[in-house]
């Protein structure tokens, strides 16, 4: 056997069909994008470890990760923001995290979207596993992995074919979510998840703006407000107020107590989940709640002439340009309030 | 460091470039692969290496003083040392907690409120791994069945040579350091088949374990319910596919790797599920550790050549011992147990009854090891001993109302999957890779080699760890 001859063509073949699938997803329209990962996340964590009083750490879920953009707060302040938001996770455990394993002193803006602050702090419960693992990845992750993100971004940066993702868009093209894709029927007799499609893009420091898409596409923003949908109404679980503002006044006061300035915000939500927002997890029994257990500073949109007219294309997020207008927007509100400077005016 | 993984590309190419340079001679080139193989391990968790140096220098100073001591009972003082230092590491760091939990039971239920806190001591990858290959040094030494190794560089690199440190195959002496004595350079035809090794070994990992098996097998172990039989039966077949296709990759890279530095390592697997009864199944799985169990533990505590009763129960210790090697836990014990049992009825039954194996019935015979094979599995997967009784009642379908987890085109993927692997393994029982590859043309090797990149390529996978690690 000639093992050149075979290395030859496989080397040939290698290059040809990989080419090819590259061809073949840029034609789907597909762009090279990154993962949201926990690699990418630690990364940004770290960042907080040497952080300035002047410096900004923003913690919360989705709604922080895609309507505060990071330019507009940079361009406003001069300093930028490390977002260390994470999607469908509560806050609670960064918090804690920030507070007990790092001296930082500056602010930290905790975004509250009611659903999954008040959800629990039952540490098996995915809003709260969600942000933990991140945290203790950030802990553990070895050299190795460290190394295998560096080199990794270049080629996620430049490649559609190696664009996967730690969450498990219905739409990413490694081998695992294209076989996932194959439907036989549902002999579970469970009903099956709506398929929930990545509706933004995230940037190497963790800027995520909305995708154009879903801003202006209908039919694509219908189809992730059914994954909220479906997210909420399958969840059973009553939310748990009294142990979730407990846990988190607890880190509160140690993180006023040493200097920290706290910036509570609510975000907009719109239609459908606002309603749903308003019945279930009312301003007044929750937010206010929180606010005055707390003592921190606290923004609420709909307390804002500016705010009041932003609409989330899919009920949660603002579009990319909205997003922009509210940071920039907020921060002049921030400002003239004096909230940014890291005096003890809670 | 992972073989799945970017940062391992880069190291193996600059640990390549600077072997077949010309910058090094041939000490400093061992020089080379002992630090790089300490950069392997060191990427994971630096502190660790102590251990690793503590291990090197404590059986090369034991194998020194073996080599020239004639005092019987010195000598065994010293081997006595070897085994001290290095089971008191794999006891500390593997079983500490696992004693402590047994202790406390045992203590409580005599009506103590006895109280301790799990020192949650991180597991030093591979430990068990190098752990042994050591001690067969020491061992080897003891019993003059080995040559003392030149020198401390040739019996270090021995200790840490990378591509087999964290997940074997586990070297003896006599196989490897002697191959470090004298200039090694792999062939052209030896290093293109190291590159397919590791292709292969790749392949196994990344698309058939990570990416067609190991959701199934998670989904179906992870599951608080009592499943239906074909959910328990599927889940334990993905298991018994992810656990071979991740081992044996591993085993098939680590070949590789050495072949193209040009070092020759021992087969690790040979198309275990093809085997013939459990005599046979421990021929072809794990082959490095069953023989060193055979030769370290069964023979030492009689072997076959003390009668019936006493080798049952060498037989039987061996297992349970080879159970616990795996895993501080008692669902290893009993996956151990249950393959003593196995291979003690089957020598039972072999004195009795003689069956002439032909390719009808050794198939019929092959698939009924396989079954059987499957239901220790369960043990080995199940994180709880109720996890595990629940999955065999349901395999047994004496659950005969039990949930439906698994959807239907992840049942047909599993199911073709291991049939496949069943029928490959039984079509290669009696040759090798090597040998079918030298009557395949180079345009098929080429093609397959390619479609293997690709997939490998496409599924990427988030570099998860290999099952074996944790051993």
């Amino acid at each position: 056997m000639n093992l050149k001859q075979a290395l030859i063509v496989a080397v040939t073949l290698s290059v040809v069909s990989i080419v090819a699938w590259e061809a073949y997803w840029r034609s789907q329209g597909k762009i090279p994008d990154l993962d949201d990962d926990k690699n990418l996340w630690a990364v940004q964590r770290a960042k907080a470890e040497g952080a300035s009083t002047q410096d900004v750490v923003l913690l919360g879920s989705s709604r922080v990760l895609f309507d505060i953009q990071l330019n507009e707060w940079e361009k406003e302040t001069g300093v930028r923001p490390i977002q260390l938001a994470s999607a469908g996770a509560s806050p609670l455990p960064t918090f804690h995290d920030i507070v007990n394993n790092t001296d930082f002193t500056g602010t930290v803006i905790v975004g509250v979207t009611p659903g999954l602050f008040f959800s629990t702090t039952f540490p098996e419960a995915s809003p709260m596993s969600r942000a933990q693992n991140r945290v203790d990845y950030y802990e553990d992750r070895t050299y190795a992995q460290r190394l295998n993100h560096w080199l990794s971004l270049p080629l996620q940066k430049n490649l559609v074919f190696v664009s996967t993702s730690e969450e498990g868009w219905t739409d990413d093209i490694d081998l695992k979510s294209l076989l996932n894709r194959i439907d036989l029927g549902n002999r579970t007799g469970k009903p099956e998840f709506p398929p929930f499609y990545a509706f933004q893009y995230i940037e190497e420091d963790r800027n995520n703006p909305m995708s154009e898409r879903t801003a202006t596409d209908t039919v694509f923003a219908n189809s992730i407000k059914k994954v909220w949908k479906a997210i909420i109404t399958s969840n059973t679980n009553p939310p748990d107020k009294e142990s979730t503002t407990k846990f988190f006044a607890a880190d509160a006061e140690k993180f006023l107590k040493r200097g920290g300035n706290l910036i509570l915000l609510r975000c907009p939500s719109s239609g459908w989940l606002k309603g749903g927002e308003d019945k279930f997890l009312p301003r007044a029994e929750f937010w206010d709640y929180l606010v005055k257990t707390t003592n921190a500073k606290a923004y609420y949109y709909e307390d804002y002439e500016q705010f009041k007219d932003l609409t989330c294309p899919e009920w949660s997020h603002l579009s990319a340009p909205d997003a922009r207008y509210f940071t920039s927007e907020l921060v002049k509100i921030m400002k003239a309030d004096g909230a940014l400077s890291n005096t003890k005016s809670n | 460091m992972l073989f799945n993984s970017l940062s391992f590309v880069v190291f193996l190419v600059i640990v390549l470039a600077l072997y077949y340079s010309k910058l090094f001679n041939w000490t400093n080139k061992k020089r080379m692969l002992l630090f790089a193989s300490y950069v392997f391990y060191g990427m994971w968790n630096p502190p660790l290496i102590i251990l690793l140096w503590i291990s090197t220098v404590v059986d090369w100073i034991t194998g020194n003083k073996l080599s020239t001591e004639e005092n019987q009972r010195k000598r065994k003082l010293w081997l006595l040392l070897s085994m001290f230092v290095n089971l008191g590491f794999l006891a500390f760091f593997k079983y500490r907690d696992f004693l402590l939990d047994n202790f406390t039971t045992v203590v409580n239920s005599y009506g103590y409120g006895y109280q301790t806190q799990p020192m949650d001591i991180i597991l030093p990858m591979g430990i068990s791994f190098y752990t042994f290959q050591t001690m067969s040094y020491t061992i080897d030494m003891y019993l003059k069945r080995t040559e003392k190794a030149k020198t401390f560089l040739d019996f270090a690199l021995y200790v840490t040579f990378f591509p087999q440190l964290v997940a074997g195959p586990i070297v003896r002496a006599g196989e490897l350091i002697s191959q470090f004595y004298e200039e090694k350079r792999a062939t052209i035809n030896q290093f293109i088949w190291g590159l397919f090794l590791l292709t292969i070994g790749l392949f196994q990992k990344v698309v058939l374990a990570d990416t067609l098996l190991s959701d199934t097998a998670d989904s179906v172990f992870g599951s608080k319910s009592i499943l239906h039989g074909l959910d328990a039966w599927v889940g334990t077949l993905a298991f018994s596919g992810q656990i071979f296709f991740d081992f044996a990759g591993y085993s098939t890279c680590a070949i590789g790797i050495a072949l193209m530095l040009g070092i020759i390592l021992p087969d690790n697997f040979r198309y275990p599920y093809a085997a013939i009864g459990f005599s046979d199944l421990w021929r072809r799985w794990h082959i490095s550790l069953s023989t060193w169990l055979r030769d370290y533990l069964y023979i030492p505590l009689g072997g076959s050549k003390h009668g019936v009763v006493r080798m049952y129960s060498a037989l039987m210790i061996t297992m349970l011992l080879g159970g616990l090697w795996h895993g501080a836990a008692w669902t290893f014990v009993i996956w151990g147990a249950l393959h003593g049992i196995y291979l003690v009825v089957e020598r039972m039954l072999k004195g009795k009854i003689h069956i002439k194996i032909n390719a009808f019935n050794g198939i019929l015979l092959a698939f009924l090891t396989y079954t059987l094979v499957n239901f220790t599995w369960v043990f080995f997967r199940a994180r709880e001993f109720s996890t595990a009784m629940n999955m065999i009642t349901s395999m047994l379908f004496i659950n005969g109302d039990g949930e439906k987890i698994l959807q239907p085109f992840e049942i047909i993927k599993v199911l073709a999957l291991i049939t496949i692997l069943f029928i490959c393994h039984w079509m290669m029982r009696n040759t090798s890779m090597k040998a079918v590859s030298e009557k395949t043309s180079p345009w098929v090797l080429g093609i397959v080699w390619a479609f293997m990149f690709l997939l490998i390529a496409i599924a990427q996978g988030s570099g998860e760890q290999f099952i074996y690690f944790q051993f």
